[in-house]
């Protein structure tokens, strides 16, 4: 079975997205191809501007429009708390809460040799750059809780501690193995409260 | 927990078969290789989501097609509820419950089976890794956290393993590098460590009541674990991972080496002790077969005691390796309990005519097909 190119290739694209298997991507080609042509450029439109206006903040590393973001800049927020996340949207999901005024660092991972991911590859050096220039009190690891989270937290703890900054974990009774993101709120703000110094 | 009815598709030699089965014993001859333990392997894989044969799920296909499926309506405490497996190559074992799909890390504790086989021996027989398979399977069927802190524990193993590797030569990468790793192992470590004992610590008492039984009491049993941790003789968590987590950092540079840990209890084992000699080694072929059998015969008791439902037993030509002793034993042991079991022969044994009276089930199987009676 072989489909015409372009439809090939618009499937193919759709197949790189995470959790998009082949079947899923043939769906939402036909799905797209079935709607008028506005929609589709409406999408097209979308894609770009996102992918031209967004960037990650150089602070930071959450993603943001301006530079540096809009939490590094805000003069309102705690400059002496620091939180360290796994990914741009865990930023998005600790706002959500509406209980965490202090600072971010994004890592854009976690460690796990086994991917090839030590601490050069992560935005580590950035981070004690900052907590220094900050002089910052606390620092609130909120990696995910799994193995590559929590050694990922250990490894920070030990960087971090020599600095006399406090470390504490984020207190998670979410599942074990579980993702930030999918944490709702209540419980993510418990998790928040409930940080233990590591 | 019984199994009411049973649906196979393309699975071993089964083309397509529907059959209804008795809450109490069901009988099952034919001759070799005709599909008696197949049956055996679909209630198993039913109930477990694995096949007590094989690793590989695509050996379950049968030949020349690309997909299985097995469906089972079982009968529990708290109602009927329908049981489907599904595997097309090469995508993963697909499992539904009540037309639900579930993950395989939580079918696996539910539903208890135990299966008895003439290959239970090589519990004894072969290497350590049966025998921690064994209790793996069994600690996380009877705890369902035991399954994800075993699969942590591999995780954070294979990542330390892996620094190894990558520095493996050369000198000794920084600490705070490798005690991450070594922090998460000696979590989980230590934590499966104590369930693996207590869970063998409840088998031992339970088979030797049935060791004792099936060899007039003369012999003493018992099962002992064997760590590559330290314990020192306690069962404190927290003492068991700061010696653990000392051993792994201490071993640094050796395992630099191997590149590979070489403590922890993915290298753990235990033995099958008859008065305190090990059976592997000392014991004759007769003594293999009563410890196997009063290990396999406690692990249905433990079931019985911790679960909510009762096991199903699946007995898989045990009867022609068994002496008079052995056999009439287990024929006690069944007759005794209110589990429904699954027994297969392929020769008709004297013993079973006293089931007919009982209300059992009888079934042939003849090429892929069971007929009743
Ligand atoms: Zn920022």
């Amino acid at each position: 079975m072989s489909f015409p190119e372009p439809l090939q290739k618009l499937i193919d694209e759709f197949s790189r997205f995470p959790g998009i298997g082949p079947k899923t991507a043939q769906r939402l080609s036909f799905f797209l191809l079935s709607r008028p042509r506005e929609e589709a450029a409406a999408l097209a439109r979308a894609i770009l501007e996102a992918k031209d206006k967004l960037f990650f903040c150089s602070l930071c590393g959450c993603l943001t429009e301006k530079d540096p973001c809009r939490y590094c800049s805000d003069p309102r927020r705690d400059q002496k708390l620091f939180c360290v996340v796994q990914e741009p949207r865990d930023v998005l999901r600790l706002e959500q809460t509406g209980h965490y005024h202090g600072l971010y660092h994004v890592l854009h991972g976690a460690l796990s040799p086994l991917d090839g991911l030590g601490p050069e590859e992560l935005r580590l050096p950035q981070l004690l750059q900052r907590l220094v220039e900050k002089e910052a009190e606390e620092l609130i690891v909120a990696t995910n809780p799994n193995v590559e989270g929590d050694a990922t937290a250990a490894y920070i703890a030990s960087l971090v501690k020599p600095l006399n900054i406090k470390v504490t974990r984020i207190a998670f009774g979410l599942p074990v193995g579980g993702d930030l993101e999918y944490a709702d709120d209540l419980t993510l703000s418990r998790a928040l409260e409930g940080r233990r110094e590591m | 927990m019984y199994l009411a009815s049973l649906c196979l598709i393309n699975f071993r030699n089964y083309v397509r078969q529907e059959i209804s089965f008795n809450p109490g014993i069901n009988i099952i001859s034919g001759g070799n290789a005709q599909g008696k333990t197949s049956l055996l392997e679909a209630i198993y894989c039913l109930a477990t989501s694995r096949s007590f044969r094989t690793l590989r799920e695509g050996e379950m296909v049968r030949l020349g097609c690309d997909y299985f499926y097995l469906q089972g309506a079982f009968v529990l405490r708290e109602g009927r509820f329908l049981a489907e497996v599904g595997y097309r190559q090469p995508r993963q074992l697909q499992i539904k419950l009540n037309g639900k799909l579930h993950a395989r890390s939580v079918y696996l504790q539910k539903h208890p089976v135990v299966i008895f086989s003439p290959d239970d021996l090589s519990l004894i027989k072969e290497g350590p890794s049966v025998r921690r398979r064994f209790l793996d399977l069994e600690a996380s069927r009877l705890r369902p956290l035991y399954y994800s802190r075993l699969r942590d524990y591999y995780r954070a193993l294979r990542q330390r393993n892996q620094i190894l590797k990558e520095h493996r030569g050369g000198p000794l990468p920084h600490h705070s590098l490798i005690e991450p790793w070594e922090q998460a192992m000696a979590k989980a470590g230590s934590w499966i460590v104590r369930e693996r004992l207590q869970l063998l610590e409840d088998l031992e008492r339970l088979a030797q009541g049935h060791f004792a039984r099936l060899t007039g009491g003369a012999e003493e049993f018992s099962l002992v674990y064997h760590s590559s941790i330290d314990l020192g003789g306690g069962r404190d968590l927290d003492l068991m991972e700061s010696s653990f987590k000392e051993q792994l950092s201490q071993g640094r540079a050796a395992e630099l080496r191997k590149g590979a840990t070489l403590v922890g209890p993915h290298l753990d084992d235990f033995f099958f002790l008859i008065n305190g000699l090990d059976v592997r080694r000392f014991g004759s072929q007769g003594q293999q077969r009563s410890a196997v059998l009063a290990l396999k015969m406690g692990e249905a008791d433990l079931f019985n005691r911790t679960g909510e439902e009762k096991a199903i037993l699946l007995l898989d030509d045990v009867f022609s390796e068994f002496d008079e002793t052995r056999r009439r034993h287990l024929f006690q042991f069944l007759s005794e309990r209110e589990d429904q079991a699954f027994i297969t022969t392929a020769v008709p044994l004297p013993d079973f005519k006293s089931y007919r009276t009982e209300g059992a089930a009888f079934y042939t199987v003849q090429g892929g097909k069971i007929k009743i009676g």
